[in-house]
């Protein structure tokens, strides 16, 4: 059925007339005085495309179609063509690139490769029938996965070798053994925890101090960094299910200002459970104890440990968290100066022989803290209990009486899952073998575990994309990763074997019932996270001198969280595309709105949606995520914004300078303009070339600083850092403080095909022209399909085909990504 | 994750260090002669030039700021100006470092993008318990890779460094640890039999990516059963606890900690090729002086303050380094003349020329000990003034350690630095 859709396009595609009369010869007229052998601008030769597309030019030939198409060549400066004659040369190039895809079917294959670790362990969890891999950290050993590009599903980082395989079959071991428990069961035991017992345990590898306890029947949070953990039960010793009450409430919410602890007055005073690596987080009333209850199924050696989460209590100094001692002095001298003149008063008696630290030393105020924070009364740990013995995950997944002499009827489901198909026959004779050498000396159980460890370490389990799997079982288990991070469960691979997702109105529907049913999620987190690099935002964060704000609260987290909340906005309100780029909204919280200026935002860490009036931002182009990846430390760098747009935005991909080329580092002592430093770019020919079509993509950027905040003139920077002095005043205000000598920005630029703009406003309104629309529509197919695939698609013009199937449906999200998942480039064939 | 980090205080304490030499005599014994061994450090950004690079060329060259910690061994260091990979500027290359290959373009690479390390690694082989040992603090550098062209991920915990190379099992848990091993063989002897299908239809590209898993069968097989021969015989008693008693504990502790680990496995023979590195993402704010991050330093845009950081953290990576070669060169070599470091080749640069920059031309990298004749400060540019392959100085290093080879990826011939 695919099939034929196909088929039927690109005969449509190979017959249109307009392809009749365009011929190379408008190629050669059109192109061949800059592209000559000898003159070869941009670093390209016209005579590489050779004939026709072939093997080893076809990514030139989709690259002259891309910039034909968008008008950007010929150059507008440098040509006289009609528009009707760019037609005419898009159309052959086109036409020329569908033929060569018709005839090689291998373009749309793409090869096996290794599950990474997070669809490692969600495939584990699948297989096995389990809540997640367990609390005891079982994959925390795996290497970890390298990012190609940002993305963490590409086949060329996901290598194989013995370390992995190691890693795996121990990673393996541990979730089967917090599974399947042999031997007698644990008994069940009761845990009163008081205050006394809990204690706050070392952050650092300070170990010379002991630890201190709760008192009087309470303990509370000072140092955020700092968890607290009960004496009794440090960790699990038996894998089980336990019952955790806690006895806590927030207190001493607004003893504080909120400028002055850095904690918003909207947020609520948190609490969080962490067992082992799984988290569960709660919000406390204020000064009203309440009980918090978990029921939680945990692995022997889980560690239990309580956390205060906040992004708050840094502004102080250098953003220890001891400094903030300080305010409690300053409150006192505020509102009870009595009293604080009888503490001052009575701090040189202390300790004989020390120069006493003045007044204002934390030091002295540690006993008067009153910030928002956790107070623990007391807790009860119960636990293991079992629904029965032995457990339920137990039978469901090997029966209640297991035995050897049934291993491969007991193993064969277990395989099917994890293989994501059905048992070849006599594929299990080998695994039932081991099992029963096994049996010999060992216990039953013990043997088919060891069963179950094979299966999970096999190569059809931990690589994908193997040509063991029928189109159907492949093409199922493809969708399951791309959604799910997951292999598919048995109601997909029914679906797909009984031709139920044949067509794209069918898996329009199955795609979104799965986000509907939260089984993208995975999804809707990784793949944004990757496409838009924003693993990469503190490889170059911004000074932590000058952008103080930045470091202490953590704003880049908050950026990230924006960046994947628009994403899931969209995916959610099926929005077209282009809404990405031309969208006035973003969501931000109350950080954000202090980086970007934004007003009546409440005063929280929640993210709402927020329009700006300013037409500065909104969408991609305006996100904190974007303008801080780009940005050096000190200084902001068209360029690297350029590319960025260019890359992850249009799909264009400027090769890189020439190895020869001597790059100027970048001096910001000096009063020049970024536009002055690269003055190069236009008077060296060498650099033109190529520079007059990157840097026009960047220039726009240049109102927002390396934090991503907008500034109107570019301020030098002082070596006296603005952060060194006193932490305590807002960062607002520390900005201001700044004053050096002011140089005004000039965001203004001409692309290559003339199009103009002077400001950021400007720049928006042209990124929303057909061409460009149709390039980011592109781009983020190219990008869907490179998560998908493991690599980035060869066959332009297929990729073409999802650029028109998006088109029909208005390019909105969730029917591009169905359009993506029904392609021929998605499903091989 | 789940280990407690004082039973480096608690475990280790007391068990002070014994020179337990036998091993190393064993491995001389078969040859008469001591084994050569290879020590590399690198990171990720490569240097200020202006500080890193001396002024002047020859053997009196004066120290520059970068490598003052060395001063003490200027004569016996052959550092290289003008050598690089021929590679475009920007980041991610300095992965092709130990190689001159990115991933990219290892295909047209019999081994890939092999690092020198590996090469050695494979080269010394099963003659002790492990071939080769890499390390960091908090993560890696991309540094070593194996013939498969997959990366070698260095240990970035120094506890866990220690429990590998020192920590000795008590007879119950040496029986355990056989039993694993013989069930983990089970369990690869079973999997080395499920590729029946897996590769049908696959395209050459694709039977590579297949390939590399039952490479990996195999290569785990054989490391266990190298293990297995292993399990019995005493690893060597270290202590490292000193490094670990102020209240504070620096990345210098840790890092010296790290050194040490390895001057001893060299010393006792439990590995002779080791790489250690020294990562980005790494809070070098330890360092006085310094309160940025290591790449925000790089691209000080020529601030002198901001300078002056980055520099501070070079030199102390350089000073790390200098420290545990006064160390090896403390250590008289057993069964031979000289000292350990003269039978250590010491290599420290980066696939990067400067960060600052993003250039990839001039990396900064210097060869120390290891017996040569050694030659100060060198332009290694030809007369034309073209910079020399840095393969060039692996093929040399290749030699020395006794691998019969006059080419190494894209070597165009040997850099010229003779031995005793």
């Amino acid at each position: 059925m695919c099939n034929l859709t196909v088929a039927a396009l690109l005969c449509a595609g190979l017959v249109a007339p307009t392809f009749a009369f365009a011929s190379p010869a408008l190629l050669e007229t059109q192109c061949a005085e800059c592209h000559s052998d000898k003159k070869a601008k941009g670093k390209f030769k016209l005579t590489e495309l050779g004939e026709r597309p072939a093997a080893d030019n076809l990514k030139r030939w989709v690259e002259v179609l891309d910039l034909i198409t968008a008008g950007e060549m010929p150059p507008e400066d440098e040509s006289d063509i009609t528009a009707a004659a760019r037609k005419d040369l898009a159309s052959f190039v086109k036409g020329q690139l569908g033929a060569y895809e018709a005839a090689d079917k291998s373009l749309v294959k793409s090869g096996p490769r290794r599950l990474n670790n997070r669809e490692f362990a969600n495939s584990i969890r699948d297989v096995l029938m389990i809540e997640d891999v367990g609390t005891h950290q079982p994959v925390a050993n795996l290497i970890g996965d390298s990012l190609h590009h940002g993305f963490d599903t590409h086949s060329a980082t996901l290598g194989f070798s013995k370390f992995h395989l190691e890693q795996y079959i121990d990673a393996v071991r541990k979730i089967v053994d917090a599974t399947i428990l042999s031997g007698d069961r644990p008994a069940s035991r009761r845990i009163e925890v008081p205050a006394e017992k809990m204690f706050r345990a070392h952050t650092s590898q300070n170990t010379k101090r002991s630890e201190t306890h709760g008192a009087n029947g309470s303990i509370d949070f000072l140092d955020p960094k700092s968890p607290i953990y009960f004496k009794d039960f440090a960790a699990a010793s038996a894998t089980g299910r336990y019952k955790i009450t806690i006895r806590a409430t927030g207190k001493d919410r607004n003893v504080y200002a909120s400028e002055q602890t850095g904690i918003r007055e909207g947020d609520p005073i948190r609490l969080s459970v962490s067992l082992g690596d799984r988290v569960k987080t709660f919000d406390l009333p204020e000064e009203k104890p309440v009980e918090i209850v978990l029921d939680e199924w945990i692995a022997a050696g889980s560690r239990l440990q309580l956390f205060y989460p906040t992004d708050g209590l840094t502004l102080v100094g250098n953003g220890n968290f001891k400094f903030e001692y300080r305010i409690a002095g300053q409150h006192l001298k505020e509102h009870d100066p009595a009293r604080y003149a009888k503490i001052v008063a009575g701090l040189e008696s202390k300790k004989p022989g020390r120069t006493a630290k003045g007044p204002d030393a934390w030091q002295h105020w540690v006993d008067y803290w009153q910030g928002p924070r956790p107070v623990i009364y007391s807790a009860v740990v119960e636990g293991p209990f079992y629904e029965s013995w032995p457990t339920k995950r137990q039978v469901a997944l090997i029966g209640d009486k297991p035995s050897v002499a049934n291993a491969a009827a007991i193993l064969q489901p277990i395989a099917e899952r994890a293989w994501r198909r059905p048992v070849h026959a006599g594929e299990l004779d080998s695994i039932v073998a081991l099992v029963k050498a096994k049996a010999k000396t060992m216990n039953e159980i013990e043997a088919l575990k060891e069963g179950i460890v094979a299966v999970l370490v096999s190569p059809a389990f931990l690589l994908l994309n193997t040509d063991d799997l029928t189109p159907e079982q492949r093409f199922a288990s493809k969708f399951s990763t791309f959604l799910g991070s997951t292999l598919p469960d048995a109601g997909l691979r029914a679906a797909v074997a009984g031709g139920k997702l044949n067509s794209f109105a069918d898996v329009r529907a199955e795609v979104q019932r799965r986000f509907d049913a939260g089984q993208g999620d995975p999804f809707l987190r990784a793949f944004p996270f990757a496409w838009l690099l924003l693993n990469d935002i503190n490889f170059m964060a911004p000074d932590p001198d000058h952008y103080v704000f930045y470091h202490r609260k953590r704003v880049s987290e908050d950026m990230t969280a924006e960046a994947l909340e628009f994403f899931r906005h969209a995916v959610a309100n099926n929005l077209r595309l282009p809404e990405f780029l031309a969208a006035d909204y973003s969501f931000i919280n109350a950080d954000l709105a202090e980086v970007y200026g934004a007003t009546k935002v409440p005063a929280d860490s929640k993210l709402r949606k927020f329009t700006f009036a300013d037409g500065h931002r909104g969408g991609l182009l305006g996100m904190g995520a974007f303008l801080t990846i780009t940005a050096d430390t000190l200084s902001t760098s068209p360029i690297h914004r350029a590319k960025y747009v260019m890359e992850n935005f249009l799909g264009i991909h400027p090769s890189p300078p020439p190895a020869d080329v001597k790059i100027e580092e970048p001096d910001v002592r000096q009063a020049k303009t970024i536009r002055e430093i690269l003055a190069k770019h236009s008077s060296d020919a060498n650099c033109a070339s190529c520079h007059k079509t990157i840097d026009p993509y960047g220039y726009a950027f240049e109102n927002f600083d390396p934090m991503g905040a907008w500034r109107d003139a570019y301020i030098a920077p002082t070596t006296e850092a603005a952060g060194d002095a006193e932490a305590d005043a807002p960062a607002k205000k520390k900005r201001q403080a700044a004053k050096a000598p002011t140089i005004p920005i000039d965001a203004s630029a001409e692309f290559r095909n003339g199009a103009a703009y002077q400001n950021i406003q400007d720049y928006r309104k042209l990124m929303l022209n057909d061409a460009n629309r149709d390039r980011f529509v592109r781009c983020v197919i190219t990008k869907l399909l490179t998560y998908a695939n493991g690599e980035e698609p060869r066959a332009g013009f297929a990729v073409d085909q999802i650029v028109e199937q998006s088109a029909k449906h208005g390019y909105r999200i969730v029917d591009t990504i169905a359009a993506v998942i029904d392609s021929p480039l998605f499903r091989e064939e | 994750m789940n280990i407690d980090r004082r039973t480096f205080l608690k475990g280790v304490g007391g068990a002070l260090a014994l020179p337990l030499l036998e091993s190393t005599l064993a491995a001389a014994g078969a040859t008469g002669k001591p084994p050569t061994r290879f020590l590399v450090v690198g990171n990720p950004f490569g240097a200020q030039p202006d500080f890193f690079f001396p002024k002047n060329f020859g053997k009196d060259f004066a120290i520059s700021p970068t490598l003052q910690s060395l001063e003490w061994m200027k004569d016996r260091m052959t550092i290289l100006s003008h050598t690089d990979h021929g590679m475009v500027s920007g980041h991610g290359k300095e992965i092709g470092f130990l190689s001159g290959v990115l991933p990219s373009t290892a295909a047209a690479f019999p081994e890939k993008n092999m690092s020198i390390d590996q090469l050695f690694a494979r080269q010394v082989g099963s003659q002790v318990r492990y071939d080769s040992i890499g390390a960091a603090l908090e993560s890696g550098i991309r540094m070593s890779w194996t013939a498969n062209g997959v990366e070698k991920q260095p240990f970035t915990d120094p506890q866990r460094l220690f429990d590998h190379l020192f920590l000795n099992l008590t007879p119950k848990e040496r029986a355990e640890r056989r039993e694993l091993l013989k069930r983990d063989g089970s369990i690869l002897d079973t999997v080395g039999s499920q590729f029946a299908g897996l590769l049908k239809n696959a395209s050459v590209r694709d039977r590579e990516r297949m390939d590399q898993f039952q490479t990996s069968v195999r290569e785990l097989e054989s490391s266990f059963a190298n293990r297995e021969t292993w399990l019995d015989r005493e690893k060597p008693g270290f202590d490292i606890s000193g490094h670990f008693t102020e209240s504070e504990v620096t990345i210098a502790n840790r890092y010296d900690a790290i050194f040490d680990m390895i001057a001893y496995a060299f010393q006792t023979d439990l590995t002779r090729v080791a790489s250690i590195e020294f990562p980005s993402e790494l809070k070098y704010t330890d360092i006085e002086g310094v309160n940025r991050s290591y790449h925000g330093c790089t691209h000080n845009g020529k601030m002198e303050n901001v300078t002056a950081e980055l520099v501070a953290i070079e030199s102390f990576q350089i000073a790390r380094l200098s420290r545990c070669l006064k160390k090896l060169d403390a250590i008289q070599e057993p069964n031979g003349n000289g000292t350990m470091l003269d039978n250590t080749i010491v290599l420290f640069g980066s696939g990067m020329g400067y960060g600052g920059t993003h250039s990839n031309r001039n990396l900064p990298v210097f060869v120390a000990g290891g017996g040569f004749k050694h030659r100060g400060h060198v332009d290694a540019a030809d007369a034309s003034g073209n910079s020399m392959p840095l393969c060039n100085l692996y093929v040399t290093l290749m030699q020395r350690f006794g691998i019969e080879r006059d080419k190494f990826n894209t070597s165009t011939g040997k850099f010229d630095l003779s031995h005793v």
